[in-house]
Parts: structure tokens; C-alpha cells; sequence
């Protein structure tokens, strides 16, 4: 079904057009980095306070009220270039292992902010200035290192060592939902 | 010797040779520049917002004690990760105006943020001036890691 979806966003004339364009894509591609700069950068300084490191004389509340509006801000603009960039490339992206596990990356730390929402915070005056609880440094821990993955996997989409043309075992053939060679 | 005989040497250099021939090498390196240039972007930005009076309420001066080791371990990657892929194919390089234009907004985003935008926070200096040394430091940042991406469609 999503292969299928796939193949008819690779033939609007959305997807040629981008995919033509001798400076649309480059121009998403390059303002999908500096988006990156904003979401990973500032969500990176919120952790990094959850992880009771640095900016220790910040109260936890301010950092989440008057930090966290500039990285929904990022994580938009980033959702909307790469939503641009899929639909440039959509089957040959679709079938990457790297956007696959990008997506899975991104899944992890979408879980973790909600448990984080929902769970930790919410006592989050007792700790507001004080020594930071566990369960907020195992949180930023995670955070931390989902989103870097999201930024190497994302970078790697681009090289093409298993792209469906070079896939020889069916472990690989199942985890790309590449077609294998019968030949 | 000019400096596209430089660049050529460079190439033919063992350690260019490496990392050219190599699979992994190039990406890990690529990988690590972009994570790098995250940590700057935020380390840069959690500062800048203050100063701007559109992030946290703490004095600016006060958050650069933990920003400026970020920012300072960012650019030291950068420039270290940035030399090795630079090494793998300098002779391209030479040739990409996009390449160009990184260095010379480089040798400005660095000049602005050294010796004026941290010397203005460190010294808890405020007013219009020091707001628009903020946006200038922030639109050279934006404008190296444009170009930067650039070099690899031009």
C-alpha cells in the first residue's frame, strides 16, 4: 500500500519538478541544515540542562517555556523541507535503509518526549533549580542520542551502497522492501 | 608554487588518499562536521536569544559560562573535521565558488564571534549595537553552513 502511494508521488508533477530543479532542491536541502542548527542545536542546550550539566542556574521551567517554542520552530521548518525532499526522491528514499532507520530514530524520541511530557516534568517545581532526578537525565541521555542518529542516518540517505540495485540477501531485501534479484 | 599545485600535493597526500578511498571514511567525517554544527548552532543561539529578548530571562553573560565551552568544542571539530574533507579533494575545491565563499564568510563568522560578539556578552554589554552584532554573528553562521552545502551542488 505505501509503495504503491509511493510510486504515484513520484509521478506528480510536484515531485518532477522539485526533482528537476536546478535550485529548489539544493535551496531545501541547504535550509533543511540550517533548520537542523535550530531544532537539534537548541533541543541539545535543553538536554544538556536536563542532564544537570550546564546552564545550572536556569530554572528546568524556563528552559522547557522560553527554549522549546524555537525548537517546535525548527522541528516545523524541518518537517516541511524533508517532507520536500521525500517527495523529490519518494521510491528511491522509501526504500532506504537510512531514512528507515531515521524514521524509527526520530519514532524513539517522539516516544521519549512524550514520556518526558506526560511523566517526568510534571513535578518538575521540585527540581525546578535543585539537583536534577534521574529519570530527567535518562530522558535528555535518550534525546541526546536519538537525535544525533536522526542527523548521521539522514546525512547517509545520500550514498548508495544499499540502494535496491545493490542488495543481494533477503534479510536486506526485507528490511528496504527491495524486490530481489531472482537472477 | 601556486596554490593550485597546493592543492594538487594535498591530494596526492597519503592522508587525502585515505579518506578518499576509503567507504566509511568520508561520511563518518561528513557526519560528525553536521553534528558538530548543530552543537554550535545551539550554543551560539541559546546566548543570542537572550541578548535579543527572545529567549530565557537570564543575563547572556551568565548563560555564555556554559555556552562558550559548546561553541568552543564545536568550531574545534569543525575546523578539524572540516581540514579532513577538505584534504580528500582539495583540487575540486579549488575550483567551487561555493568553497570560496565558506571561507571568506568563515574567516568573518569567526572574527565576528571572537573578537567582538564574546568580548560584547562576557562583558554583559547591552543596547542596539549589541543586537545587531548578534544577528550579523548569527547571518555569518547561517551563511557558512549554506555555502557549505553548497559545495556539493556546485
Amino acid at each position: 500500500m505505501l509503495e504503491g502511494l509511493v510510486t504515484k508521488l513520484a509521478d506528480t508533477p510536484w515531485s518532477i519538478a522539485l526533482h528537476e530543479s536546478l535550485y529548489m532542491y539544493a535551496i531545501t536541502e541547504s535550509t533543511h541544515v540550517l533548520s537542523i542548527m535550530l531544532f537539534v542545536g537548541s533541543i541539545a542546550m535543553v538536554d544538556l540542562r536536563l542532564l544537570g550539566i550546564s546552564y545550572t542556574r536556569v530554572p528546568v521551567s524556563q528552559m522547557l517555556s522560553r527554549i522549546l517554542p524555537w525548537t517546535i520552530a525548527g522541528f516545523a521548518m524541518l518537517v516541511i523541507t524533508g517532507s520536500m525532499l521525500f517527495l523529490a526522491i519518494p521510491i528511491r528514499t522509501y526504500h532506504s535503509i537510512w531514512f528507515r532507520l531515521k524514521c524509527l530514530m526520530i519514532l524513539i524520541a517522539a516516544v521519549n518526549i512524550a514520556v518526558f511530557t506526560f511523566k517526568v516534568e510534571r513535578d518538575k517545581a521540585a527540581w525546578d533549580l535543585g539537583p536534577v532526578p534521574k529519570k530527567s537525565k535518562i530522558c535528555a541521555a535518550i534525546s541526546l542520542s536519538a537525535w544525533a542518529c536522526v542527523i548521521v542516518f539522514g546525512r547517509l540517505i545520500a550514498y548508495n551502497w544499499f540502494d535496491c540495485d545493490s542488495i543481494t540477501s533477503p534479510t536486506m531485501a526485507e528490511l528496504t522492501g527491495c524486490p530481489l534479484d531472482p537472477g | 608554487m601556486t596554490l593550485y599545485h597546493t592543492a594538487q600535493n594535498i591530494e596526492a597526500s597519503a592522508l587525502g588518499q585515505t579518506i578518499r578511498e576509503s567507504t566509511w571514511l568520508f561520511p563518518a567525517i561528513e557526519s560528525t562536521h553536521l553534528l558538530a554544527l548543530a552543537l554550535l548552532g545551539g550554543s551560539i543561539l541559546i546566548v543570542s536569544l537572550s541578548i535579543l529578548g527572545w529567549g530565557l530571562k537570564t543575563p547572556a553573560a551568565e548563560l555564555y559560562k556554559s555556552a562558550h565551552r559548546y561553541t568552543n568544542a564545536a568550531v574545534i571539530a569543525l575546523l578539524i573535521t572540516g581540514v579532513l574533507l577538505g584534504i580528500s579533494e582539495p583540487v575540486k575545491l579549488y575550483g567551487r565558488e561555493a568553497f570560496w565563499v565558506k571561507m571568506i564568510s568563515l574567516a568573518i563568522a569567526l572574527m565576528v564571534t571572537y573578537f567582538v560578539f564574546n568580548p560584547l556578552v562576557r562583558r554583559g554589554a547591552s543596547g542596539a549595537s549589541v543586537r545587531g552584532v548578534t544577528v550579523l554573528t548569527i547571518a555569518a553562521w547561517l551563511m557558512v553552513a549554506m555555502a557549505g552545502r553548497w559545495i556539493g551542488f556546485s
